[in-house]
């Protein structure tokens, strides 16, 4: 895909996404709500205890554009974007390239299969089905 | 000697990982020694598609809707060709579940199986240099043979030793959830764990359910401030004041939170109580005034709002 089509394509899905927003999961920093939210006193009390350091501001739709660029379907970005605390979704940000994704066993290269083989008998690995643990 | 000296790195790799050990020197008394959930439901995972599969089935184990190729289009990334523990704990809120995160010790897996729980795990089976990860459900153990029994990929029923999967998981940094309807928690959750469980879950959830699974966790930790919060603003949400009022005040009594004082002054007036809740707003400013200054601006506002109401039917009878 050439650089200006994903560009277009990315902003089109952002704004589908923002456009939802709202809707999804009104953001109580923008319109204060009539009462205070729960997530909105617990990220209150997380910061008075200077746990997370990472809340502070996030754009969700920035996090709809990094899961569109990696693949995602549009149809998918808002509910998955939805689904997450602030908190979360900062984190996802942050680690989006680099948390664990959980696939399968295939796609193990040469030498690399030499250890894992020699680690899978001594049972410390179990990447082979065909593998029996010495122990 | 040299037989021993070569023996030395070896011997010290092939000891058994802490919690393996603690479980064969001590295994917990209230244990059964074996349990198989052999009714978890099973759905063999395709390519890189551990994820869906795994998430399908703690769902249908517990009687929600599980469709691992609609789960894929929920967590699964296609540039990493896998899915992420944050993204899966999502997918389990969209079907209407807690994904709730468990300490990491063998010990309380187990221990959630003998509550009738399956565990959905994640796995580095490979290397932390040539990582293989992969999400597994566990469903069984045998601790005098220190055999485990999982749902995992295309496998019905794996059998893995227990110093095998102590070593996979530990590489995985030893993370483990269940997946439950609301109302229900993990027999072995932590506190902290069971909130934030709970605040992801209200991202999605309908206020019913949420109103449920916020009494739950108070009902475990009646201290616990955001659990009693919670259970106002979802009380509140889905129509139900009489009952967010109490909510709001036994938490505002509890803590004398001025979070819980502005929602129990704004539930009050919407019930009619105005002396009641300008009352509440006055506490509300107090508190937010002495220690909560987050707080103060909502607070003002409240008691502003509650001015007005209570001038409006006096100039309208003028």
């Amino acid at each position: 895909m050439s650089l200006f089509r994903r560009i277009t394509a990315t902003s089109v899905a952002v704004s589908i996404v923002f456009s939802g927003m709202a809707y999804a999961a009104p953001a109580p920093a923008v319109a204060p709500a009539p009462l205070i939210g729960t997530e909105q006193l617990a990220s209150a009390l997380a910061q008075s205890d200077s746990r997370s350091a990472l809340m502070a501001t996030l754009d969700r739709a920035d996090l709809a554009a990094a899961l569109q660029a990696r693949g995602v379907s549009v149809d998918a970005l808002r509910d998955r974007v939805a689904s997450l605390t602030d908190a979360e979704a900062a984190q996802l940000m942050a680690q989006i390239d680099r948390a664990p994704a959980g696939a399968d066993i295939l796609g193990v290269i040469f030498t690399v299969f030499i250890v894992l083989l020699v680690t899978d008998i001594l049972g410390l690995t179990k990447v082979f089905p065909f593998t029996r643990s010495v122990r | 000697m040299l037989a021993a000296a070569a023996c030395l790195p070896g011997c010290a790799l092939l000891a058994d990982p802490p919690h393996t050990a603690a479980l064969r020197a001590s295994p917990p008394a209230d244990l059964p020694p074996r349990l198989e959930r052999s009714q978890v439901p099973f759905f063999p995972q395709t390519r890189h598609h551990c994820g869906p599969a795994a998430l399908a089935t703690v769902l249908a184990d517990v009687g929600l809707p599980a469709d691992p190729v609609a789960l894929a289009d929920a967590v699964f990334l296609p540039s990493r060709e896998g899915s992420l523990q944050l993204e899966m704990l999502g997918g389990a809120r969209r079907q209407g579940a807690l994904a709730t995160k468990l300490p990491p010790d063998l010990t309380a897996l187990l221990r959630e199986l003998a509550a009738g729980h399956a565990v959905l795990v994640l796995q580095n089976l490979g290397l932390d240099f040539a990582p293989v990860w992969h999400y597994a459900v566990l469903i069984g153990y045998d601790l005098p043979a220190r055999e485990l029994f999982f749902r995992s990929g295309t496998e019905q029923r794996a059998v893995l030793p227990l110093h095998t999967f102590e070593h996979t998981w530990a590489r995985g940094g030893r993370w483990a959830i269940t997946v439950l309807p609301p109302g229900q928690l993990p027999a072995t959750a932590r506190e902290a764990d069971a909130v934030e469980a709970t605040l992801g879950f209200g991202r999605v959830a309908a206020p019913a359910p949420l109103a449920q699974a916020w009494a739950a966790v108070l009902q475990r930790w009646p201290a616990n401030v955001l659990a009693g919060m919670g259970l106002g603003n979802a009380r509140h949400a889905s129509g139900d004041l009489p009952a967010a009022a109490q909510a709001f005040d036994a938490v505002a009594q509890q803590h004398d939170s001025a979070a819980a004082w502005n929602n129990l002054a704004r539930t009050r007036a919407a019930l009619g109580d105005d002396a009641g809740a300008l009352l509440a707003a006055q506490r509300a400013v107090a508190r937010a005034q002495a220690a909560e200054p987050t707080w103060l601006p909502a607070a003002q506002q409240t008691l502003r709002d509650l001015g007005l109401a209570q001038a409006q039917p006096v100039t309208s009878r003028q």
